[in-house]
């Protein structure tokens, strides 16, 4: 784990570009999938907050899943869900508190942020560098 | 690593793997009705069958099913040769015999060039091929509700004694991942049945959308170490704007 994802909600103006580049990256045969991020009015004027998985150290979904379809990828550090193990229980989908496990209707399978397996199409996207992929300065980075 | 050829073409495999595995990630179609990832293969619909040769067996050639067949050195594969297809047509023409309202089936043996049975159709029958993908998902997940119940004729999934099982949470994993999609359940107004038993669904508590039912969720939060309350809160990002 070299880079980390950062959001910062106050530079946000709520244009959806994540969305757009979350959605055709993720795309399949040509269908756009569902957007993994997506920024939530943040109860002020002007305030959005780009809401998507937070990659959680003690993550709920990865506990919740009882076939062990979820798995962290020591890379990236993202949560990455194969699907061709998830059996569609929709425990993830329910134990997320962030509801950042979504259920894709036209596909009918769970997609969750994977974080482009390590570089975020959305932070390449975001016009006012809102999201950012950004190497971890080495005196955060945990030791041992 | 050991290196096994798949219609001619050299490819890398881990020794042990299935040749199913390999053949699946070499992007080659072979049809399938009872495998899924999440479980232990167990060879019952017969569909994944190959032809598999040896140099050194002098021209004799083997048909196994390469769900439950560890790749070994070697090996020469053929995933379509014409005796596997002739194997995969006559396994599908029994299955249009027994199942022959199931559309899943009935496109598949279409696939295959078998139109129309040359058996006599059961026409009363179910679409359950009795291939263990639900029971065996229902094992993987530590639930152990419905099993096989019965042999030869009367064989057919079922939760023990026909009664409502007191360990199925209504996951749904079992109906979802049916290949003919044969069994039932029905939601409404945030009400679940499936195998004779009524569950409620847990609801959120901003926008009452409902996701599992509340069996499952106190399931998980009690084996699994999960806040009840993560079940009761969003659900979907997306949908919040």
């Amino acid at each position: 784990m070299n880079n980390r994802f950062i959001v910062k909600p106050e530079l946000c103006t709520g244009c959806r570009s994540c969305e757009l580049a979350c959605s055709f990256t993720h795309a399949v045969d040509g269908v756009r999938s569902l957007t993994r991020i997506t920024p939530i009015d943040g109860g002020f004027k002007d305030l959005w907050v780009p809401v998507t998985c937070l990659q959680c150290d003690d993550a709920a979904c990865i506990k919740s899943c009882l076939v062990n379809a979820l798995k962290r990828n020591p890379v990236t550090g993202a949560v990455e869900l194969n699907h061709e193990v998830c059996v569609n229980c929709m425990a993830c989908v329910a134990a997320c508190p962030f509801g950042c496990a979504v259920l894709d209707t036209q596909t009918n399978l769970i997609v969750k942020c994977d974080l482009c397996g390590g570089d975020p199409a959305c932070a390449h996207f975001c016009p006012t560098k809102a999201l950012e992929w950004k190497p971890i300065p080495k005196a955060v980075k945990k030791t041992g | 690593m050991i290196h096994i050829t798949i219609n001619g073409k050299v490819v890398q495999a881990k020794d042990g793997e299935m040749l199913l595995t390999v053949i699946r990630r070499e992007q080659i179609d072979v049809p399938t009705l009872c495998h899924h990832e999440a479980v232990e293969p167990s060879g019952a619909c017969r569909l994944c069958m190959v032809e598999i040769t040896k140099p050194e067996w002098d021209g004799w050639c083997d048909y196994v099913t390469s769900c439950l067949y560890p790749a070994a050195d070697g090996l020469i594969v053929n995933t379509h040769a014409p005796k596997v297809n002739e194997l995969r047509s006559s396994i599908l023409d029994m299955y249009l015999a027994r199942h022959p309202k199931s559309p899943e089936i009935r496109q598949l043996a279409a696939e295959y060039g078998v139109l129309k049975t040359q058996f006599e159709e059961i026409v009363d029958g179910n679409n359950c091929i009795l291939c263990g993908i639900c029971t065996r998902i229902c094992d993987t997940m530590g639930f152990h509700a419905i099993s096989m119940v019965g042999r030869g004729h009367g064989k057919e999934v079922a939760p023990p004694l026909n009664m409502a099982p007191d360990a199925c949470v209504g996951c749904l994993s079992c109906a979802k991942n049916c290949p003919t999609n044969y069994i039932e359940y029905n939601v409404s107004n945030g009400n679940l049945s499936i195998w004779k038993k009524d569950f409620k669904m847990a609801a959120c508590k901003e926008c009452g959308k409902t996701t599992i039912t509340k069996e499952f969720a106190e399931y998980l939060s009690k084996n699994r170490d999960i806040n009840i309350d993560y079940f009761e809160n969003v659900t979907n990002v997306t949908e919040k704007n």
